[in-house]
């Protein structure tokens, strides 16, 4: 019961955070240099264009009535439309969100899939051979720049090999996964570079401590110990660190995408930053910012079930 | 001017000057890499080339470009004719054209479509047509176009895409209220009176167009054209994904090459490197205004200006940047835009000339200005540290400022900009659009530079209305020599459009004015 407490806490919290969140974007938006219809219309556009367009977006209210407007329409659930793809912002989101979900989400996979084995591997052989070999990869991994990593492997897997398409998104789930494959590796490569030194410096920190002695002085078998006793306190920090690292995932993916023409939330980011699309940048950015808070809010409860002391 | 332009040209034409000896095939979908996604395919209210360059396909204007850009071909009409005084021009419609949907084209369609391009209050390009008046029609072929004064680009505005035919009845029968929201439903589902039909569009990532079965003009087998089934564009933003896509075989063909791979595409197996010939020119626009802010700015000094001119060396900056694709430039618009004028290269690198003007101008010592540069665009990035260290030889201590595109395109339409990097490509087989920009003061004021002579807007203004050919080249000529003398821009090259096919592509081109023509592409089995 404690734990349920707990999460509506933590639910709360997010509300102001979210709500900072969007003031914040809203205004910083509208204090970059540039308005929407001259990023539009370009350099050949005429002042009196530029004026009508801006005039017509609501642009030329001062900014505390522009966020009031806004803050309506947003209770209402409605975002607004795209200025430069003159869609809904709503629409935009439905489709391009879950393509970065996935990407994001299979990377997150991948790297764990990678990260806790060789960790253990790493952890257990301390100082030898397979931990050498382990570590220099992954610091190899770890200081190469994802744009890099991402030509490289469609250089080589794509064009070269050709055991997958180069870039773009399939037509259904399992082309997607197909089509994703690369990327969502490119993106796993430095998470797992971290991953897998955090996890290694706890599992060496909790294999020495006393409980797991006592463990092993009890008779208990290895893969208990190493599953129950080892493994979940050496996780505790690795979980934070896992929630924490979403928002890095989320940030890798905009250059992923645009490499692996990947259309998804990341690369209408951008584009919509250019465009000064103020209504896209704001849809998004509330999107994110909701996906971060959830998964930082599922980042405690797994540490709270992890370590119950968190929850007092 | 007054003489009928019997166009005789049968719709062969149409198949263009690209054509090897190889018998056509049919069938297929040509799949293009595109940097990046169209925004809105309406003729009138579109503001983008991502549009501008894919709308002929969808869309036919009255009369074509030809493939050179320069020249006129008949379209959904096939004559025209333009009445002694310059103020009427008659046209006919082609017998038996249809839209997608198969409902005739009607001179109806046409006079709406076309006041609808020429109304000052839908979209930005109404200025090209703005000479219009009137729109009528007479009988099932005719329209008769009324203008308010002699305007001798009107057949060649009738080529722009803002003048492409619209069914009007489906486009008022469309979901919305205004004119805008009718184009926004109407464009979701297009009805063509192009080669190509819109089939799906996914935007940001794909757009399919499939071949439209009514489309008029035929091709060299007598059969209708086109002859692909559809065209598959994708959305490739990364350049060097792009070409590895058209490598691995993915694609057909894909745009925007950049200029570092030229060379090695060219060598490669499979691959067709074309150099399009296009109007693009790449330049420096300078602010001229005595004074920015509350500094002197050294810039509206005109010697100063030539001095800067002549201590560019223009052919290492097409080498180092273009990797020696691109030319140096012989007037301030291009040398396929017409009525240009000039056959040597402005402003021959010449330190020692630029010295002496420094010298002349009072700044033996040099001065401190800066520069806005696009971030992350490599060219300009590149031209950029080529003209600070070309111009530190004169003594001008240059400061690069990186920004993004609206940062940018700020400072230049406030004024309050020193100097900025920039491309233009003309969008009418016509010198006014590039001149109305440049030289003309009341449309933008010379490019944003403050740069204002009496004389150019006079001789543009006498230009816009001049219908004897040979007075107008000559108003023409004048306006380049004194632009290319004292105008506030220093030009650096030109570039054709690099496009790098499959050898299976044939037939397809990038006309000089951006549009890419797949009316009559194909692709060899």
């Amino acid at each position: 019961m404690p734990l349920l407490g707990f999460i509506f806490r933590r639910v709360l919290q997010t509300i102001p955070t979210i709500a900072f969140i969007l003031v914040v974007t809203f205004i910083l938006v509208r204090l970059l240099p540039g308005d929407p219809a001259s990023a539009m219309l370009g350099d050949r556009a005429i002042d009196a264009d530029v004026q009508r367009i801006n005039a017509k977006l609501g642009l030329d209210q001062p900014i505390p009535v522009q966020f009031l407007y806004f803050t309506k329409a947003v209770f209402t659930g409605d975002l607004g439309n795209s200025i430069g793809l003159k869609l809904p912002v709503i629409e935009l989101i439905e489709r391009r969100l879950p393509v970065t979900l996935m990407l994001t989400g299979m990377a997150a996979l991948i790297a764990l899939l990678v990260a806790v084995p060789l960790s253990f591997v790493a952890a257990l052989n301390r100082g030898g051979a397979p931990d050498a070999i382990i570590r220099g990869t992954f610091q190899i991994g770890l200081s190469m720049p994802v744009f890099y990593v991402g030509l490289v492997l469609l250089t080589v897997f794509a064009a070269k090999l050709r055991w997958f398409p180069v870039g773009g998104y399939g037509q259904n789930f399992l082309d997607d996964l197909y089509h994703l494959f690369l990327p969502a590796t490119t993106l796993a490569l430095s998470l797992s570079a971290v991953l897998m030194r955090n996890l290694r410096a706890a599992i060496i920190g909790v294999v020495g401590a006393d409980y797991v002695d006592f463990a092993r002085a009890k008779g208990l078998r290895a893969r208990v110990i190493m599953t129950r006793h080892v493994l979940r306190n050496a996780l505790i920090s690795t979980v934070t660190l896992f929630g924490l690292s979403i928002g890095t995932l989320l940030g890798g993916a905009v250059i992923t995408e645009t490499v692996f023409a990947i259309p998804g939330a990341g690369r209408l980011m951008i584009e919509a930053i250019y465009g000064r699309d103020y209504p896209v940048i704001q849809g998004l950015t509330i999107a994110l910012a909701l996906l971060v808070s959830f998964t930082f809010l599922l980042t405690d409860i797994v540490q709270a079930w992890l370590d119950p002391r968190v929850v007092r | 001017m007054n003489t009928l332009v019997k166009a005789a040209l049968s719709a062969a034409l149409l198949v263009g000057t690209s054509y090897s000896a190889l018998a056509v095939e049919r069938g297929g979908t040509l799949k293009y890499g595109r940097y990046a996604d169209s925004l809105f395919l309406d003729p009138v209210l579109n503001d983008a080339n991502v549009d501008i360059w894919v709308l002929s396909n969808l869309y036919d204007t009255l009369i074509l470009p030809t493939d050179d850009g320069k020249g006129l071909k008949p379209g959904l009409a096939t004559e025209w004719k333009v009445s002694g005084d310059g103020l009427t021009v008659t046209l006919t419609l082609r017998d038996g054209i249809k839209f997608s949907d198969g409902s005739p084209i009607t001179p109806a369609d046409v006079q709406w479509s076309l006041k609808r391009a020429a109304d000052p209050k839908k979209g930005i390009w109404n200025f090209l047509v703005g000479s219009i008046q009137d729109v009528t029609t007479e009988g099932d072929h005719t329209v008769i176009i009324k203008l308010k004064n002699t305007d001798p680009a009107i057949l060649a505005s009738l080529t722009v895409f803002n003048t492409a035919i619209l069914p009007m009845k489906a486009f008022e029968a469309s979901e919305g209220t205004t004119d805008e929201e009718k184009a926004k439903s109407f464009s979701a589902h297009p009805i063509s009176s192009g080669p190509f039909v819109l089939q799906s569009w996914d935007h940001g990532q794909s757009m399919k167009l499939t071949r439209n079965e009514n489309y008029w003009a035929k091709g060299e087998d007598g059969k209708p054209l086109p002859y692909l089934d559809g065209i598959d564009f994708e959305v490739i933003p990364d350049d060097a994904t792009r070409i590895l896509k058209l490598q691995s075989g993915e694609i057909d063909g894909a745009e925007f090459i950049p200029y570092a791979r030229v060379d090695e595409l060219k060598q490669a197996d499979g691959i067709d490197m074309k150099l399009y010939p296009s109007t693009r020119v790449e330049y420096i626009t300078m602010n001229v205004r005595p004074k920015i802010g509350d500094k002197d700015n050294p810039l509206s000094n005109e010697k100063v200006r030539q001095a800067m001119n002549y201590a560019t060396n223009k052919e290492a900056i097409i080498q180092v940047v273009t990797h020696g694709v691109g030319s140096q430039m012989t007037s301030f618009m291009s040398s396929a835009t017409p009525l240009h004028k000039g056959d040597k290269p402005l402003y021959p690198y010449d330190l020692d000339k630029a010295k002496q003007l420094m010298k002349d101008a009072g700044f033996e010592n040099g001065f401190e200005t800066s520069l806005l540069v696009l971030a992350g665009n490599q060219d300009e990035i590149g031209i950029a540290t080529a003209v600070q260290q070309m111009w530190g030889q004169i003594g001008i201590k240059l400061d690069l400022q990186q920004v993004d595109n609206p940062s940018r395109t700020q400072q230049y339409r406030d004024g309050t900009f020193t100097m900025r990097e920039a491309a233009w490509t003309d969008d009418i087989a016509d010198p006014n659009e590039i001149a109305s920009y440049f030289v003309y003061s009341p449309t933008i004021g010379a490019l944003h530079s403050g740069w204002k002579s009496d004389e150019a807007d006079k001789l543009f203004e006498a230009s816009q209305k001049e219908i004897d050919a040979a007075k107008r080249a000559d108003q023409y000529a004048k306006m380049q020599d004194l632009y290319n003398a004292s105008g506030p821009i220093l030009p650096l090259y030109e570039t054709p459009y690099p496009v790098a096919l499959s050898k299976k592509v044939q037939g397809f081109v990038q006309i000089p004015l951006g549009n890419n023509i797949f009316g009559a592409a194909w692709l060899q089995k």
